[in-house]
């Protein structure tokens, strides 16, 4: 007992430190970016810091828990956390040396992302091997939990940190200290498992070796994605002038992907549920989901750092509010979706964010002086964004899991994980491209004759500000339209009764 | 016997110590009145300058590094990046037929004059030869070969000097130091050109310690330095 509760606490362990680091970069990216050379006219050039991460994530999510059927979960876990800690050291040394520029942080942010992608299904499959029947259940939706905690508590937590190691190499100690957990996992799990290499026999029936075809496939999809949604002149076009043939060399090879694991995933899901139209509904509620929820966590403490002018720590502290509505919203979504039925209460959860993300389309530059009572008017509106969100993770997910049977529950949790993060890679390009494209159409080209080089630049800076404002209201309207659209999606896939949410 | 063995390797690797182009052999003096001849020639270059120890101001912003493009005598094309808080950005000053331009980021380049103008550095008088660096090489004190050695693929005698403040001050107002300079030039065996310097004293801001790093490049090399047209 003691032995499986370690086991499955240290790959939840890791886990949840890579998560945080998902999202770290937030609240760090004006000191990383300006440490590698980009200023803020060339901020585009900062979107693939948190893309490389997410896309590493994306790439080898599916990939290893196959892998480890074989060679182990122990052995892959371990591999993960040292490509995680080894991304960790190339991010953190980013500008340090000539060589070690924006490229080299962005090949540091995807190497962590393949590390911390690789333990989500590694975290899951090992839980599912260690418990049975209803203790799996717990067991995998605490490896889960913690996967989401760690990507929405990250954006704080990486503000909360380098605000406190300021004079120890401030964002670069955020990542240097993946070094040090990521040991300790990895020794805590050689200890724990060293003479009991029995109790951890591989499954019967996985395959030998990393499906490189897949691999390939979803890779290159991607990488074609994310470079047809780079804004390479957001000051004429919000897209790249790839973006035709890249966006037509993605859709194919991401097709190509997905009939790939279509075919590969009938033996564990039956292959009338891998078509129905819960599993689809399900499947383009979390993509829809995943695209409205990045852009909380990376629009609202870039906004405070650029039109509300706060420190890093406080931009991040500014989605506390959030942060402490997600998991309130997840308890009252379990409770909620036992009583009224999954389709309701993930319905009413989306429906709730995009109220919320309505009323954040209407914040002005002094939006964090209106009071709603005691209470700020923004905290009240991000508080429930993240409760509409919370509401609607335990439905979503076990919407997947009554499609399921009991031993492809890990399989389809990381599913749910999958198509969110790819909700949130591609969100993140698509809304960044159009997001800057507009910052330029608003802003224009402002001809400023204070007398003062200092008073145009503070001019410049009031006009970027109310420029910045604007561009935000706009993709907070596109958020809530996502969230509308997710509603109704669940509303046309989720089956109408309770009995949605059992087994 | 054995001890008379243990002699030739001793002495083998003193050979070879000695024979070594990284000993100091070069003549520091000759060196740098070489290399400031070969400076004042130049009709063109292009060089950076990367802040590595310490804080400098320029202008109220601080400054992390500049990029210029010179060509002799008075036109020059130098991009500073500054920060403000922990936001970078860049901040051009084009200085061409006499006059100053200035770019903030997402604004028309405009011109500024008087004492606003005279605020930035003209990057072109670092290379004058009467008052820039090829007057100021070889004028430190405490002059010191240090070895032969390669840089980016060519010979170049490392060189160390001390600067005072006065010397200093005078190729780059913003480096107001309050003691002397100590300098670490690199000079081509070649053709006694100054690929890379380096400058540590006290001159960052309020006295306090600061270090640059400067890359000299692209010598006598075509470079595009033109006034802005109207849409700029």
């Amino acid at each position: 007992m003691t032995f499986r509760r370690a086991l499955v606490g240290l790959a939840g362990a890791g886990l949840f430190v890579a998560a945080l680091d998902a999202y770290v970069v937030v609240t760090l990216l004006p000191a990383m970016t300006g440490d590698v050379g980009v200023t803020i006219e060339n901020f585009e050039q900062a979107t693939p810091i948190v893309t490389g991460f997410l896309a590493g994530y994306v790439v080898a999510m599916p990939l290893l828990g196959a892998y480890s059927d074989v060679r182990g979960r122990i052995p892959v876990y371990l591999a993960c956390l040292g490509a995680f800690a080894l991304g960790s050291v190339i991010t953190a040394t980013s500008g340090l040396w000539t060589f070690a520029g924006l490229p080299w942080m962005v090949a540091g942010r995807f190497v962590q992302g393949i590390g911390g992608g690789g333990m989500v299904p590694l975290a899951l499959a090992l839980a599912a091997d260690l418990y049975r029947d209803r203790a799996r259940t717990v067991a995998l939706g605490s490896v889960a939990g913690l996967q989401e905690a760690g990507s929405v508590l990250g954006p704080i937590y990486g503000a909360t940190l380098a605000a406190a190691s300021a004079g120890a190499g401030g964002w670069r100690f955020v990542f240097w200290l993946n070094v040090p957990l990521a040991a300790l996992c990895g020794l805590g799990l050689v200890l724990a498992t060293a003479g009991r290499a029995g109790e951890l026999a591989s499954a019967p029936g996985g395959r030998s070796t990393v499906d490189w075809p897949s691999a390939a496939l979803l890779g290159a999809g991607l990488g074609a994605l994310v470079l047809g949604l780079y804004p390479d002149d957001p000051e004429h076009r919000a897209l790249n002038a790839l973006f035709p043939p890249a966006g037509l060399v993605a859709m194919i090879l991401l097709g190509a992907y997905a009939w790939r694991q279509v075919r590969q995933l009938e033996p564990l899901i039956p292959r009338e549920l891998l078509r129905s139209r819960a599993f689809a509904g399900v499947t383009a509620a979390n993509v829809l989901v995943g695209a409205a929820l990045i852009v909380t966590l990376v629009d609202v403490p870039i906004l405070g750092r650029l039109v509300f002018d706060l420190e890093a720590l406080d931009s991040g502290l500014l989605l506390t509010q959030f942060l402490i509505g997600v998991p309130v919203g997840a308890v009252a979504g379990g409770l909620l979706g036992a009583r009224v039925g999954n389709r309701i209460t993930a319905a009413a959860g989306v429906v709730l964010s995009a109220l919320a993300f309505v009323q954040m389309s209407t914040w002005s530059a002094n939006e964090l002086t209106i009071h709603a009572g005691p209470i700020r008017q923004a905290d009240v509106a991000l508080a429930l964004c993240g409760v509409g969100f919370g509401l609607v993770i335990a439905p979503l997910t076990a919407g997947v899991l009554a499609l399921t049977r009991g031993e492809s529950h890990g399989l389809a949790t990381s599913l749910v994980v999958l198509a969110r993060t790819m909700g949130m890679l591609v969100g993140l390009s698509a809304l960044t491209a159009f997001g800057l494209y507009r910052f330029h159409q608003i802003l224009g080209t402002p001809v400023l004759t204070d007398p003062d080089l200092r008073d145009r630049v503070k001019h410049l800076e009031q006009l970027v500000a109310a420029a910045f404002l604007q561009e935000y209201r706009e993709i907070f309207l596109i958020a809530a339209a996502l969230c509308a659209l997710a509603a109704a999606v669940i509303a046309w896939s989720l089956a109408p009764a309770r009995t949605s949410g059992g087994t | 016997m054995r001890g008379n063995l243990a002699v030739v390797p001793a002495l083998a690797l003193m050979a070879i110590v000695a024979c070594s182009g990284s000993q100091p052999a070069g003549d520091a003096n000759k060196i740098l009145r070489e290399s400031a001849n070969a400076m004042a020639q130049l009709q063109t270059v292009s060089a950076t300058l990367k802040l590595t120890k310490g804080t400098i101001s320029i202008q109220g912003f601080t400054l992390v590094s500049a990029k210029t493009a010179v060509r002799m005598p008075n036109d020059s094309d130098t991009t500073y990046t500054v920060k403000q808080q922990d936001v970078s950005f860049k901040l051009q000053i084009l200085i061409v037929g006499g006059h100053v331009y200035e770019h903030i980021p997402f604004t028309p380049m405009r011109e500024i004059t008087g004492p606003e103008a005279e605020a930035f550095p003209n990057m072109a008088k670092l290379f004058d030869p009467t008052t820039g660096f090829p007057a100021v090489i070889p004028a430190g004190t405490a002059k010191k070969y240090v070895a032969s050695e390669q840089l980016d693929g060519v010979t170049v005698d490392h060189v160390s000097t001390l600067y005072t403040p006065e010397q200093v001050r005078g190729l780059l107002a913003a480096l107001n130091s309050s003691g002397p300079v100590a300098a670490d030039l690199w000079v081509r065996s070649s053709d006694h050109l100054i690929p890379k310097a380096v400058l540590a004293g006290a001159f960052g801001d309020a006295g306090a310690q600061a270090a640059i790093e400067v890359d000299i490049s692209s010598f006598n090399a075509a470079v595009s330095i033109a006034s802005p047209s109207p849409s700029q």
